[in-house]
């Protein structure tokens, strides 16, 4: 729990967020969220949850952000160039959005956070402890995640083949 | 020693900016790499939580919502690339028709 790496991996954090929203190349937008969701994981690290940490840096940064990278690769995107007035709007629309909420988190923590002070309590997340609790008190949910991918996988191989359900090809409609 | 406040201050930020970016990307991958951006936001307050109420509970939701993510963008990129396929774009305003 040094201070120390926890500004160190915050600081990482917000720059490559920062970067996910603003770069420009989406190759480089894929590789700084693999940059977040790396320090991402040293803070929960940080927080003991060593599970949690290691099954995100897994199935996050190993398999899903992959996934991106291959389907941005595959793609060949070019840079559009926009209307400038429509760029604006939109920009200044977001950006008026992300502060309020921003501020409206501050505000709320400052409510929340001045009646109580809270100790951090000696709760380590390995694998046991954690699969203590998911194989007895979460079983039924545990369960329902493979339903879910399951059905996640029939979602992808049905969109995959390329044709609608109305039997017309979706190459030329 | 690091309080829960500073946790929660530093999910606030990411939240923040993945909503801003939510809001102004165009593009339809970079709305999805925005959401990722708002799960992590979650994940981290759920985590912060969870140690310093000491309840596994928190890690637990952090688990299914990783989870429940990667279903999500497995299907999201299914449908963008269904999208390049037959746009040619993954501009999100060019999605005009519902039907043809």
């Amino acid at each position: 729990m040094s201070p120390l790496f926890f500004y160190l991996f915050a600081a990482i954090l917000i720059f490559a967020s920062l970067a996910v929203v603003l770069a420009r190349n989406p190759l480089y937008n894929v590789l700084s969220l693999v940059v977040a969701i790396f320090s991402l994981s040293c803070l929960f690290v940080l927080l003991e949850a060593f599970f949690v940490g290691m099954v995100l840096l897994l199935i996050y940064a190993g398999a899903v952000l992959v996934f991106f990278l291959f389907v941005v690769m595959c793609l060949n995107l070019n840079a559009i160039p926009l209307p400038n007035a429509l760029q604006n709007r939109f920009r200044c629309l977001g950006t008026v959005a992300g502060l309020m909420f921003l501020s409206s988190v501050f505000l709320a923590l400052k409510s929340f956070l001045k009646a109580q002070t809270m100790e951090p309590s000696s709760l380590r997340g390995t694998i046991e402890s954690i699969s203590k609790i998911l194989f007895t008190d979460y079983l039924l949910p545990f369960e329902l995640t493979s339903l879910l991918l399951l059905i996640a996988i029939f979602g992808i191989v049905s969109l995959a083949q390329g044709t609608l359900s109305t039997g017309k090809n979706i190459e030329n409609p | 020693m690091i309080t829960l406040e500073a946790y929660l201050i530093l999910s606030g930020i990411i939240f923040s900016v993945g909503l801003a970016g939510v809001i102004t990307s165009r593009s339809v991958l970079k709305v999805l790499l925005s959401l990722e951006l708002l799960l992590a936001a979650s994940n981290l307050s759920f985590v912060a939580f969870s140690k310093f109420n000491g309840d596994y509970t928190g890690q637990l939701v952090v688990f299914f919502i990783i989870l429940v993510a990667a279903a999500e963008v497995a299907i999201g990129l299914a449908i963008i690339v269904l999208m390049y396929r037959q746009l040619s774009t993954i501009q999100s305003d060019e999605l005009r028709t519902m039907k043809w």
